[in-house]
């Protein structure tokens, strides 16, 4: 057995004792250390030196240039034939109402007349009637001055139209612009492969300059989600660890900042030649 | 992960957070420890008694009384004599059995005697003696377990950091600082281990001197009786 006979009576005690003197390590080693380390505070900035920046500027403009105007001459001619349409719509009704105010007019003058002929002194009456007459042109003229304002309001709602048209261009455009840089894609894609090269072993690689395809999961940052996955060996298998290992040691890759070009690169086939 | 643990960092998360090789050595050592220390505190209690009762026993035969009466004191007492105690009541009884059969020669008499007084004394010093091996291999064998445990987790820690692109101190940190409790803990039992055999050993070897010696006295003085 663990104790001896003649040791039994001091044994829970010895046991009291000796739990007592680890409780005391633990309450120790609880208090006399500190255990919260605290960060300390970094301003860590990252830089990338690039010698040349992908052209992803210069191509851009032209698709904005070109593509915006197609939208505006569409919206634009659907457009007029409603202006068109909206004034014969109200200058008939005003034509007839002063048509009718006119033919009223001269009805009363032909019966003003008649009047004059038959009573010279009412020429003062008649004079008022004119005034008045008068009066109504104006009014009418005014009418034609309210009908080219609510003209004009339409002009702008179809300006405001148009504008917001030439952002949904603009818009798709952008989208397109990911798309289309294909050459921006290319460079970056040159990039990666030119930065892998520098860590290729390329005395593993035979010289015939075989070709690998390598499926790459890349974050935003750069570097790899995961191993590369191998989808086309050279058929040699050194060389594809070589390469392999150079993918690993090229972390991180240099991908756009841009999130919808980064699109792209999430899940990057990378074609690789060792001895380009 | 990391960055998480390195800012909280308390020894439950620690322990918690090492790999299995090394909480087993953490268990293992602190069991060590347990009972190294409940042996400690044992021996302490008994080595301390085996003193005290062998004062006392000598005082009380030195102190020149009748030897039968002595001895019928001892074996009248309910518990089993221990010690020094038990060294006389040996011999003593082995002497008086010779003793009475008369036609014993004296020297096979005294030789009966020593006989029974060493087995006695062999008794007693292998209960002096007792759980001291132990103590001495906690002492010598748990910091190197301790060791094992540091080294595994911090190979564990290195390795974590070949999957890292940039590696930064405080990717190894909490790994390094969760394997160095297990040398902690493991130098925490072999201290008091080391300490508490030395002086235990000394003390046995003190009080087995001195039993020796009274057999050497009580020998004399049982010759000089017969």
């Amino acid at each position: 057995m663990m104790i001896r006979a003649y040791e039994k009576d001091v044994s829970w005690q010895a046991a009291v004792w000796a739990l007592a003197v680890h409780l005391l390590l633990l309450a120790a080693l609880l208090l006399s250390f500190n255990w919260k380390a605290t960060p300390p505070l970094l301003n860590v900035a990252e830089v990338e030196l690039w010698d040349v920046l992908p052209q992803s500027e210069p191509p851009v403009p032209a698709p904005l240039a070109e593509e915006p105007p197609p939208p505006a001459v569409k919206e634009a001619t659907p457009l007029p034939p409603e202006k068109v349409e909206a004034e014969p719509v109200k200058t008939p009704e005003v034509d007839i109402a002063l048509e009718k105010k006119r033919q009223a007019l001269e009805q009363k003058k032909v019966a003003e007349q008649i009047k004059k002929d038959l009573a010279l002194a009412q020429k003062k009456q008649l004079a008022a009637l004119q005034a008045e007459a008068r009066k109504e042109e104006m009014q009418n003229s005014d009418k034609l001055l309210k009908q080219s304002k609510a003209n004009e309001t339409l002009k702008k709602l179809q300006q405001e139209a148009l504008t917001e048209e030439k952002a949904m261009a603009d818009q798709s455009a952008a989208s397109a612009k990911s798309a289309a840089s294909a050459g921006v894609l290319d460079e970056y894609r040159a990039r990666i492969q030119a930065k892998i090269r520098g860590n290729v072993n390329k005395t593993l690689c035979a010289t015939a300059n075989p070709e690998l395809k390598f499926d790459i999961a890349l974050l935003p940052t750069g570097e790899m989600a995961g191993l590369p996955r191998l989808l086309k060996s050279s058929g040699n298998k050194a060389c594809d660890e070589a390469v392999e290992r150079a993918i690993m040691a090229s972390q991180p890759l240099p991908v756009p900042m841009d999130g919808l070009a980064f699109a792209q690169f999430r899940n990057l086939k990378l074609t690789f030649r060792p001895n380009d | 992960m990391t960055a998480s643990v390195a800012n909280d960092m308390s020894i439950f998360s620690l322990v918690a957070g090492a790999s299995l090789p090394v909480q087993l050595v953490l268990l293992v050592l602190i069991l060590t420890s347990l009972f190294s220390w409940w042996y400690i505190f044992i021996k302490l209690a008994t080595i301390k008694r085996a003193e005290t009762s062998a004062e006392e026993f000598e005082n009380a035969f030195w102190a020149g009384g009748d030897l039968n009466k002595l001895f019928d004191s001892l074996s009248a007492g309910r518990r089993k004599t221990q010690g020094m105690a038990s060294i006389f009541e040996a011999g003593f009884k082995e002497y008086v059995r010779h003793k009475q059969q008369s036609r014993m020669e004296v020297s096979d008499v005294m030789e009966g005697a020593r006989r029974a007084m060493r087995a006695a004394y062999n008794r007693e010093l292998d209960n002096l003696d007792a759980h001291l091996p132990f103590l001495a291999s906690v002492g010598s064998v748990s910091p190197y377990i301790g060791l094992f445990g540091t080294v595994w987790g911090i190979m564990n820690a290195f390795r974590g950091l070949s999957n890292v692109a940039q590696a930064t101190l405080s990717q190894v940190a909490p790994g390094i600082a969760e394997a160095l409790v297990a040398t902690a803990i493991g130098l925490f039992a072999a201290i008091p281990a080391v300490i508490a055999y030395n002086r235990f050993a000394s003390s046995v070897d003190r009080l087995s001197v001195r039993y020796e010696s009274f057999m050497e006295e009580f020998t004399n003085i049982l010759q000089r009786k017969s």
